[in-house]
């Protein structure tokens, strides 16, 4: 053993177990490509210190052609690494520049074999003994041959290439990158080069050592390689951190954190989530897996989120019920947003889900109430009104007595004849079915239900609170005048709920003008538009007025009337908040009060 | 029975005014009410008139001959009791019988004291209407009647001369001749004379004659001396 020896085999070592280090990185991950060029570029400094090794213990001057010819083998794949790993990690270079020295090293290394003894040297005449690192070692003496030109001509372009490369990753701003790969790649291989080429060319009489400077640039791209790790070691730290941070956030929040992987149809779940919907911890999950948990009846609801937020690619907002294995009943809440990883069809649903059963049960207890005080209230106005309610009532049996006594009249006297019969009977049935739907507004008023939303006309409130209350203002001495807008959107509503809120509107309008002299004594009842997304219905009277600033008239047990319990327009403005709607009151600037209430339109397109 | 009565009176009543025939108007602001309170009364052959408001009703023709209203209490603007006040006060003599669909029973004294025929609540039965109607158009007739008779004797006690009708008027106060002629300071015979004249202008043969005559033309007997 020799220092020479030792040297060039801890360089092929050296670089043989960088090599294999990143050939494993990229066997477990085989999209980091440039690992892979990195392993290889290792591997052909490590056979090319090889070659040189071979060169300087040649014996005769055959062998030492022969190593040079193969030398030429790790110095093309180092070479075409080299080019590939400054297009796959700088991410930088001209390709025309990159395939342009590719080429002409593949053709240097065609000549190399085609050239005897190889590429460089026509002839090798001598070989001669000199000193290097205190041993003998031999060198060759030979006639240069000038198509090594095509092979100094490749080297000079991957320069080029690299430093170009070099250039445009500074001015990206990575710089430490482009000084350590960049800087050291030209830095050496510009070394190499003119070392060969001297010796080549017969001007010098050294070993060739390239492959030291070969190292070189494989160990600053290792060390970048290696940053590259400690990168990722330092952000998956970071990860597991904040994964725990955000375990122990969710935790105390009762938060169940999930995945649903679309195309693969795979679900991940938290230990929590699993507990929220009643899944055992290590049971496979997929979404028929989820949907069986749901209740039937929001299964749809549910689907139309979800379809919704993948086909936008956007949040993801849904509340449903889960029936638990043990048979009980739990509201969830669901919030996450859509995303896309990998390759276009790498879709994900990801998100949080929360036990909101129990605010579900207040709110059903809150609208409980509300319906019951809305009830009760309901009742009161309607028996206030029982008076001139049965003389609407009146009305039409009243018209039916008539013509039904004139049609018996007409044949006591003989003198029925069928037409006219006929007529009286038409009436007689036309009256009935008035009485019959005043009856039906009555009990619709007075029932004691659930609410129930669907799509409504406010000008049909509006038709309905006037059947109410003709015969009260008529009472009244009240002029009642309905100014409906034809146009007017749909809005979602309980009926009953908002023809309450309007009769208590207009029965508290007449109230106020119980002091006018009845000429003066005057209703308008209005529905309008609002603005796109609001409808409008108010109420003017033309009485005395807001006695007190706006605000308490809204309060319970407030009351200008007389005897009044005050919960009328409590009542009113908390069934109007409960549509998303508002109340309000002002007065008018010629005299009287205006109560008006908003409620949302029917957004379009939104009806399933 | 009582209904029986009735309509026999209201036909005696249709054929002593055989020139102008009774005429029904109804006054309800609904109007399938209103309807078919024209049918009932088609029954009878009445002519009938309906309005929809005091207004309405306001601006006819006033009948020539006997007529009935048929009032609803609750109408928009004037309503029936403050139409009734107002045709009192501008001295429009007209049979009112009430209908109503929410009234009560001081509501109803009111009307009846302001000399209301009837005051029926809604529903009624149509005899009870019928029967309403028909007396209210049988004391139409008879005011009509007797304002009839008043034109007529005032018509003819307006042919007296001013000294014939101050004889008249202690005629019917019950004197005798020669107290007319203590009275009025003439001579007996001149008593006699105005008193011919009188009987035979008024076309009368008695005293008595002369006082329903007086009466009819409202026309009292002068107050005299005890001389």
């Amino acid at each position: 053993m020799n220092w020479v020896t030792i040297i060039w085999a801890m360089i092929a070592s050296a670089c043989l177990t960088l090599a294999l280090v990143h050939v494993l990185v990229w066997w477990h991950r085989p999209e980091a490509r440039a690992n892979l060029l990195f392993a290889l570029m290792a591997t052909a400094t490590a056979v090319f210190a090889g070659c040189e090794l071979w060169m300087m213990r040649a014996e005769t001057p055959i062998a030492f052609g022969t190593a040079v010819r193969w030398g030429h083998v790790p110095i093309w794949v180092l070479f075409v690494s080299l080019v590939g790993f400054v297009r796959l990690y700088l991410r930088a270079g001209r390709s025309w520049l990159a395939w342009t020295a590719c080429g002409l090293r593949t053709l240097s290394l065609i000549l190399d074999f085609v050239f005897n003894p190889n590429l460089n040297y026509r002839e090798i005449t001598a070989l001669r003994d000199v000193s290097f690192l205190g041993e003998r070692v031999v060198v060759a003496d030979g006639i240069p041959n000038s198509w090594m030109l095509i092979g100094q001509l490749s080297l000079l372009l991957l320069v080029i290439f690299v430093a170009d490369a070099a250039i445009s990753v500074w001015q990206r701003g990575d710089r430490r990158q482009a000084l350590s790969v960049g800087g050291s790649i030209v830095f050496f291989v510009v070394a190499g080069t003119v070392q060969t080429m001297l010796i080549f060319w017969g001007i010098i009489h050294t070993p060739i050592t390239a492959s030291v400077f070969f190292m070189a640039i494989v160990a600053a791209m290792g060390y970048e390689l290696s940053q590259d790790v400690f990168r990722a070691a330092r952000l998956s730290d970071d990860l597991r951190d904040s994964e725990e941070r955000m375990n122990l956030a969710a935790e105390a929040a009762n938060l169940g954190m999930w995945v649903w992987d679309v195309v693969r149809d795979e679900v991940w779940m938290t230990e929590k989530g699993r507990a929220l919907l009643g899944f055992a911890q290590n049971t496979r999950l997929d979404a028929s897996a989820l949907i069986s948990r749901v209740h039937p009846e929001d299964r749809e609801a549910r689907a139309g989120a979800i379809k919704h937020a993948i086909e936008t690619q956007g949040e993801y907002s849904t509340e449903y019920r889960v029936l638990l294995p043990d048979g009980r009943l739990r509201w969830i809440g669901a919030r996450g947003h859509c995303i896309h990883v990998g390759d276009p069809k790498g879709i994900r649903l990801l998100g949080v889900s929360i036990d909101v059963t129990a605010q579900k049960q207040a709110e059903a207890q809150t609208r409980q109430h509300r319906e019951e005080i809305a009830h009760l209230s309901r009742v009161a106005i309607m028996g206030e009104m029982a008076g001139s309610l049965a003389h609407e009532l009146n009305q039409p049996l009243t018209a039916i007595v008539n013509n039904a006594s004139a049609g018996r009249r007409f044949i006591a006297k003989g003198r029925a004849d069928l037409p006219k019969l006929d007529s009286l009977f038409e009436a007689v049935v036309s009256d009935g079915r008035r009485g019959g739907e005043i009856i039906r507004g009555i009990r619709g008023m007075m029932r004691k239900g659930e609410e129930v939303r669907r799509p409504v006309n406010l000008n049909d409130v509006i038709g309905g609170v006037l059947g109410f209350v003709r015969s009260d203002a008529l009472e009244r001495h009240c002029a009642l005048v309905a100014e409906p807008d034809p146009e007017l959107p749909l809005v979602e509503a309980d009926l009953v709920q908002i023809q309450q809120v309007l009769l208590n509107l207009v029965v508290n309008a007449f109230e106020a003008m119980r002091e006018m002299p009845p000429a003066t004594r005057r209703v308008i009842i209005r529905s309008e538009r609002e603005s796109h997304a609001l409808v409008r219905v108010s109420v003017r009277d033309f009485g005395t007025g807001l006695p007190v600033e706006e605000r308490r008239i809204f309060d319970r047990f407030f009351s200008t009337k007389r005897e009044g319990m005050g919960m009328g327009l409590a009542i009113a403005r908390s069934i109007i908040v409960a549509h998303s709607g508002e109340l309000a009151a002002a007065n008018a600037p010629d005299g009287g009060a205006c109560v008006h209430f908003l409620l949302p339109v029917i957004a379009e397109g939104n009806g399933g | 029975m009582e209904d029986e009565e009735n309509r026999g009176s209201q036909r005696e009543s249709s054929s002593a005014m055989k020139e102008l025939e009774p005429r029904i108007f109804v006054v309800d602001d609904d109007q399938s009410v209103r309807t078919s309170l024209a049918n009932l009364f088609a029954t009878e052959d009445y002519a009938v008139e309906i309005f929809a408001s005091a207004d309405e009703y306001l601006a006819r023709l006033p009948p020539p001959g006997p007529s009935c209203l048929v009032l609803d209490v609750q109408l928009p603007g004037l309503d029936g009791l403050a139409l009734q006040r107002q045709l009192t006060e501008e001295g429009k003599v007209e049979q009112i019988v009430f209908i109503t669909g929410h009234g009560d029973i001081p509501m109803g004294i009111r009307a009846m004291k302001r000399g209301a025929v009837d005051f029926l609540p809604k529903p009624f039965r149509d005899d009870e209407l019928l029967s309403a109607v028909a007396l209210a158009l049988a004391r139409s007739a008879e005011n009509l009647r007797q304002r009839g008779e008043v034109v007529e004797s005032r018509a003819r006690l307006a042919k007296l001369t001013p000294r014939e009708f101050e004889v008249f008027r202690l005629i019917i106060a019950g004197l005798l001749n020669k107290e007319i002629g203590a009275e009025l300071e003439v001579s007996l015979r001149t008593i006699k004379t105005h008193r011919g004249r009188v009987m035979q202008k008024i076309g009368v043969v008695s005293v008595a004659e002369l006082v329903r005559l007086a009466q009819k033309a409202g026309v009292a007997p002068a107050s005299h001396g005890t001389k």
